[in-house]
């Protein structure tokens, strides 16, 4: 392991894992810089937990190099899960035994202590989970919690979540990004794949997307919104006749959506902005709305293209 | 050595219910059954002939040349209890063996504990000795039932360890399933498929071993099968070659599912199953 390795708290290379003739990653290469929250965004079947599982030795790879705070995962893996904390898509328990007794064994596990004990309770309590009650009494969303409680009670220095709000009430979603950011204060490393781009965007300091195995992209939340065509929605004043083809035909525009009325127009603008405020000067408007794209918009854009394909395919079936 | 005992320790737990499933049925079956050798004892001039008489195939099944001993106290034991018990116990151990790991694999828990700082080792092994411990106490509730039993028999009278000799071999053959299941669950893709060649292999055995004694064509596969081993009559002192032989056969399996273990990928929730060709959904 060289020293560029284990700068990261994780180091990913050319890390290819197929399942049978399913190629689920395609070599891929990632870097997670310690202390940041990193939010993994893709579909389903895109090789999030692949990933993830890779770094936790639970699969082997078929080829590329892993390496975890410093530490491989396939030759030192009991080193590498010591100080991480896991929270894996698919939860399940022993549905016979007590939140209190899941709890005990994974500390048990963990050889934690009674500082263990005690953030674990503190966390029960404000994730409002009853640890008397049976994990077969449980809801989805209470069991996710017992989850995320077995996953941070023992403050780990990296945290690889997968789709951690999942099944969770909109306030205890808050809550569990209150505690990553937290986590992140303290000096840990939060990995965290999601499909609520909406969370990845308020908590992720760098985000990368995975498709069809393979990274697509990967750079800091902000700068890859900011890199993006600006949105913008423009609505005319009544019987104002707006010549479409002429606004279509600058530069950097695109057109798109238009009302049935004309009035409204959306339009997507990767360019100078000077020529398109010019051309509408001539125009009555009623008012103008610009935005950067938010992740939603940006993901999409990976996938619109996969998405196409997909609806070209089953139209070719039908 | 605290992670190993944890594991242990909460797998034991968590076969409790087994083993009180398993060991009341089968320390009642001692209680109940053996008492019986008395009214045999008594009918022996009326039985014998019909015994002497049997086809040779049909008295294969009933315990072949050494069925007339069913009139001794040990043969009674033999033939009437502990013939059966490798069979019932063969299929507890296919399937406490097979789904030692694969059932938690399949469920999705085995992921999320081998997330914590636990190697597969520890895992592996640590389930193991709570299975051993589990069996051991399963057994323990049948001597139990069968000390009882004897005890009640008027006419019987043997002493606490020489009713243990027969049950070490029960447990030998049992384990043997166990780990014989347990690495087939570690390369076939289910743990359904693995306990169910494991129960073809029991049910197999025990028609193979049987019949051997009566067709003597099948004495070269009778080799093969774990029965073959088991010494239902170790009353009179347990013989140490073929324990010794099923033991490292159980070993060597053990061993199997331990490198099997070690080097495959933690499945996922729900992963595995056969395709039947003939079969579509």
């Amino acid at each position: 392991m060289n020293e560029n390795e284990s700068d990261f708290a994780i180091y990913v290379n050319n890390l290819s894992k197929s399942y049978g003739s399913f190629l689920a990653l395609k070599e891929i290469d990632l870097t997670v810089n310690r202390g940041e929250v990193f939010g993994f965004l893709g579909p389903n079947g895109a090789g999030k937990t692949t990933a993830i599982r890779c770094l936790l030795d639970l699969i082997r790879p078929d080829a590329g190099t892993v390496c975890v705070l410093g530490k491989n995962p396939q030759s030192d893996p009991v080193a590498v899960r010591e100080h991480c904390g896991y929270l894996p898509g698919e939860l399940r328990f022993d549905e016979n035994i007590s939140v209190h007794s899941v709890l005990e064994f994974l500390r048990d596990l963990r050889g934690g202590g009674k500082d263990c004990h005690v953030r674990a309770q503190e966390l029960a309590e404000r994730l409002d989970l009853n640890v008397r009650s049976k994990i077969k009494n449980l809801s989805k969303g209470n069991k996710q919690k017992v989850g995320i409680i077995a996953a941070f009670m023992h403050c780990p220095d990296l945290l690889l979540l997968d789709e951690p709000t999942s099944g969770l009430d909109p306030l205890i979603q808050q809550t569990v990004l209150e505690m990553v950011k937290e986590s992140r204060h303290s000096g840990a490393t939060v990995f965290f794949s999601s499909h609520v781009l909406a969370e990845v965007q308020a908590v992720a300091d760098r985000v990368a997307i995975i498709r069809e195995g393979q990274i697509v992209e990967v750079g800091e939340t902000s700068s890859l919104l900011s890199g993006r065509a600006w949105r913008m929605k423009v609505i005319f004043a009544e019987n104002t006749v707006v010549r479409i083809d002429e606004i279509e035909a600058l530069p950097g525009i695109l057109l798109d959506a238009l009302s049935l009325d004309g009035r409204e127009l959306k339009l997507i603008v990767d360019g100078e902005m000077d020529e398109l405020v010019k051309a509408l000067a001539e125009y009555r408007v009623e008012s103008i709305e610009t935005r950067r794209p938010d992740l939603e918009e940006v993901f999409l854009s990976y996938y619109g293209e996969v998405c196409e394909k997909d609806e070209l395919k089953t139209k070719g079936n039908e | 050595m605290n992670k190993f005992y944890t594991i242990t320790r909460y797998s034991f737990r968590r076969s409790v219910w087994a083993i009180i499933g398993w060991g009341i049925p089968l320390m009642l079956l001692g209680i109940i059954t053996i008492p019986f050798y008395d009214l045999v004892a008594e009918n022996e001039k009326q039985l014998r002939p019909v015994l002497e008489n049997l086809k040779p195939l049909v008295k294969s099944f009933v315990g072949g040349d050494e069925v007339e001993e069913i009139f001794t106290p040990q043969g009674f034991i033999a033939l009437r209890y502990f013939a059966f018990l490798p069979v019932i116990l063969g299929i507890y151990g296919s399937v406490s063996g097979s789904g030692l790991l694969a059932a938690d694999e399949e469920r999705g828990i085995l992921d999320f504990v081998l997330a914590h700082p636990v190697s597969r080792g520890q895992l592996f092994w640590g389930r193991v000795v709570a299975f051993t411990v589990s069996l051991s106490c399963i057994i323990g509730f049948g001597w139990l039932g069968l000390w009882i039993g004897v005890a009640k028999a008027e006419s019987m009278n043997f002493s606490p360890f020489q009713l243990v000799l027969p049950y070490l071999s029960v447990f030998v053959v049992t384990w043997f399933f166990a780990c014989f299941s347990l690495a087939l669950s570690m390369c076939v893709p289910s743990r359904s498929s693995a306990a169910m060649i494991s129960g073809i292999v029991v049910l197999a055995g025990y028609i193979i071993t049987t019949l051997s004694k009566a067709i003597k064509g099948l004495e070269s596969w009778a080799i093969f099968s774990p029965l073959t081993y088991y010494q239902s009559n170790a009353m009179k002192g347990l013989e140490i070659d073929p324990f010794i032989k099923l033991f490292l056969a159980a070993l060597l399996f053990l061993f199997l599912a331990r490198t099997g273990f070690r080097l495959r990928d933690i499945r996922v929730a729900g992963d595995g199953g056969w395709k039947l060709p003939f079969i579509k959904g």
